[in-house]
């Protein structure tokens, strides 16, 4: 039976209006509610067993390979495709053409003909076509630096340079996982009632957790072929260090704000976790104990997290003084009495910077899998009808809905051109979403609505025009051009974490920012922006292989192991 | 060419934009597009027709005039996902009794998933009729009756939504998948094409961002 954790609850969750604002959610951390640890704790808890009935390289690395991983009722294959990629190509940009290697997570055992079919279009990635037996497609490139070193090191017979592997991370970067219909693949509707997938992007998870397998394994075979009978396998333990880069730009930005009950739910399970945490009323030892020892490791972990980004350097130097002090009040101040989570939940807001605050906030919930990881259930969005807009509602409740939710939009002089100097949109090319200077570039005429918070200040200028007894349906009927702010407004009022409470057009926007939230969500260490609009993230990173799966039972792994193998 | 359901209402969202429906209509637009392919209806190819029936119409002439007695556009014909989006808005009417008619409605089919949408909302069967035809749905499942093969018309004189009473005979259900001919997506893609800025070397390096280098 799952533990009754509300019972104890007094305290709520925090409130939306501090929650909501980009520079938080651009201070998020991954927690035990991500994505890549639910799924890794479903292939512990329901010993997932994993195959490799296929795997034919070149010395190029030119061939496939297909990675079985098979549940309790069903098996799923990643088909990997590796090219010879001339360098001039290598390019991790959505405009790139051509990869080191493309994947696709088949649903079941792929046939010769399935592989066939495949071979044809995979690799051609967004101009190839995939059909509803397929789940996701991606690729990915080579990190040539590291994949140099790895491969001439293993093939003279030593291990590579241990300070060159933390540098980088990992062998591979993807540079997209498409999944949900995208390219022809299966529809989330077609697989979400099954357990495995019930949580959000268990799939692109499974897919990503596949290719670092395969990528370790490619690396390895390809020094082997190199260097013969003095060729020596990679050391398990840096293997084990190495996760999936991923490089990520803007086109994940706007899927925050065009899914708001999924944001809703992501972060009001957290918010949930992190209440129920504050309102233990009294911590045991061995819970104190797993936080501390976790805690000493997240500082190793932002010691290890390089970026040459001005404003991740900036964040990170003030995470490290953060978190020092954090190790010092903990050592000091014992974690006990009465509700000690919220007291040093209270000292947190009171003493650090938003990125320590969220780090400490995910570390509390660490000790405390049985009551928080049930939460995992409710992250998805199963509510199909969210998006009719109830026309009897009258105009002055939509008033009071718009002041309470959107007071802070309300404030804002929109007509500040610094206020709405950026616009969102798509181009021509690659169908893929820009941000443009609205009043440097023609691009207004093609704007996305994805500034929520500007159109919700028209509608509201334009609501008090009416008559406050009318009804919705009339005034939508008359001002079409209100209807996908309504429909948000009363989507938000139910689901009070669905908006992001910022400025998403104004000229100090991050875009960032929207991107660092989404990637803790999926579990990403190492946030390294090169520039304002793309970052490169480290995926997986000492997790656990297919085959370390069981030995790893403290599900823990995104805090990396002390440099003396400490745990 | 089968789809999948997210393809067609993205590509659908984008088409209705690209023909100047507000953007959220355009996404209801979209929603009816696929609900319609999901049950093996023409949705897509209805939707492009509408579309360039309307193209460069504003809103104001083809919505209703009034949600008091029969709905009906000021002159031209009424459009369906207007009249549709109405009829969802305001779907307790139906609760109450009340039918919603509407006159001169292009496209008719393109109104039923509206109808189906307010079917689940009030949680109750919903039919909608013109011509000889009837269609009942509870918003997922769809019984039709079309004897005279009306349920693609490009216009009904009169359409008739009204709440229906349950029923247990056999049931049309949603599959998972779309077809949609190529030469239907190619309409679609015409309107989509608008809402793209068309690429400029400045804009792409600008709108993705630059920054270190991306090959290392």
């Amino acid at each position: 039976m799952r533990p009754k954790a509300n019972t104890s609850q007094t305290i709520a969750k925090r409130d939306p209006a501090l929650v909501m604002r980009l520079s938080r959610l651009g201070a998020f951390h991954q927690s035990r509610l991500s994505f890549m640890r639910i799924l890794t704790r479903r292939m512990i808890r329901e010993n997932w067993t994993f195959s490799r009935p296929v795997f034919e390289f070149d010395a190029n690395g030119v061939g496939h390979a297909v990675y079985c991983a098979h549940t309790p009722d069903r098996t799923y294959s990643l088909i990997a495709f590796g090219h010879d990629l001339p360098p001039e190509e290598r390019s991790d940009r959505v405009i790139a053409m051509r990869w080191d290697s493309t994947f696709t997570l088949f649903d079941g055992v792929p046939e010769p003909s399935d592989l066939e079919r495949l071979r044809r279009n995979v690799p051609l990635q967004e101009a190839g076509r995939v059909s509803e037996k397929e789940l996701s497609v991606s690729r990915a490139n080579r990190s040539v630096r590291l994949w140099d070193h790895v491969v001439s090191c293993l093939a003279e017979g030593m291990q590579p340079d241990p300070a060159e592997i933390a540098k980088v991370g990992y062998l591979m970067r993807t540079t997209a996982v498409y999944g949900s219909g995208k390219l022809g693949a299966a529809d989330r509707e077609m697989i979400a009632d099954r357990p495995e997938c019930a949580a959000p992007f268990q799939i692109e998870m499974l897919s990503v957790f596949l290719t670092r397998t395969y990528v370790r394994d490619l690396v390895q075979h390809i020094a082997d072929l190199k260097g013969g009978d003095a060729a020596v396998r990679l050391d398990a333990g840096i293997a084990r260090s190495l996760g999936i880069g991923n490089s990520t730009g803007l086109g994940m930005a706007p899927f925050l704000i065009n899914h708001p009950k999924l944001l809703n739910n992501w972060i009001s399970a957290r918010e949930e976790a992190i209440a129920i945490v504050r309102s233990v009323p009294a911590a045991t030892e061995a819970e104190v104990e797993t936080f501390r020892r976790l805690l000493i490791r997240a500082v190793y972990s932002a010691d290890l997290w390089h970026s040459e980004h001005p404003i991740q350097v900036e964040k990170l130097n003030r995470l490290r003084e953060d978190l020092s002090v954090v190790t010092t009040h903990v050592a000091e101040a014992a974690i006990c009495g009465p509700h000690p989570w919220d007291r040093l939940h209270a000292w947190a807001e009171n003493t650090l910077g938003e990125d320590a605050q969220e780090c400490l906030a995910s570390l509390m919930l660490e000790p405390y899998g049985r009551l928080v990881d049930h939460l995992t259930d409710q992250m998805s969005d199963t509510d199909r009808n969210a998006f009719r807009i109830d026309g009897t509602m009258r105009v002055a409740d939509l008033r009071a809905v718009l002041e309470r939710v959107y007071g802070w939009a309300l404030e804002i002089d929109w007509s500040d051109r610094s206020q709405c100097a950026r616009a969102w949109y798509v181009s021509q090319e690659k169908l893929e979403p820009r941000l443009g200077e609205r009043f440097e570039e023609p691009i207004a005429a093609y704007e996305q609505p994805l500034a929520p918070g500007r159109d919700a200040a028209t509608l509201y200028a334009a609501l008090k025009q009416e008559d406050g007894d009318g009804h919705l349906a009339a005034f939508l009927l008359a001002h079409p051009e209100h209807r996908h702010s309504v429909r948000r407004a009363q989507i938000v009022d139910r689901a009070p974490y669905a908006e992001i409470r910022d400025n998403t057009i104004g000229s100090d926007l991050v875009p960032i920012d929207m991107l660092r939230c989404k990637l803790s969500f999926f579990g990403a260490t190492q946030f390294d922006p090169r520039s304002d609009r793309w970052v490169r993230i480290c995926m997986f990173g000492n997790a656990p292989y297919p085959e370390e799966l069981q030995d790893d039972p403290d599900h823990d792994w995104s805090y990396p192991p002390l440099a003396d193998g400490v745990k | 060419m089968n789809r999948s359901l997210n393809e067609i209402e993205a590509h659908a969202k984008r088409a209705a934009r690209g023909a100047g429906l507000a953007w959220g209509l355009a996404e209801e637009a979209a929603r009816a597009a696929r609900w319609l392919a999901a049950h093996g209806f023409g949705g897509p190819a209805l939707l492009a027709d509408v579309l360039a029936q309307n193209d460069g119409v504003s809103h104001a002439q083809v919505a209703p005039v009034s949600l008091d007695g029969v709905w009906h556009a000021p002159a031209q014909e009424l459009c369906p996902l207007a009249a549709g989006a109405a009829l969802n808005d305001c779907a307790d009417r139906l609760a109450e009794g009340q039918p919603v008619q509407m006159a001169e409605v292009s496209y008719p089919l393109l109104v039923v998933p509206f109808a189906a949408w307010a079917a689940i909302h009030l949680n109750a069967p919903v039919q909608v009729r013109w011509q000889n035809l009837l269609i009942d749905t509870d918003g997922e499942r769809v019984w039709l009756d079309d004897q005279q093969h009306e349920i693609e018309t490009s216009k009904a004189n009169e359409l008739v939504c009204v709440t229906a009473k349950r029923r247990k005979d056999a049931a049309a259900v949603p599959g998972l998948r779309g077809d949609v001919p190529p030469q239907v997506w190619d309409k679609l893609d015409r309107f989509a094409q608008r809402t793209f800025a068309p690429a400029t070397e400045a804009s792409r390096l600008l709108g993705a961002g630059t920054g270190a280098s991306d090959n290392d």
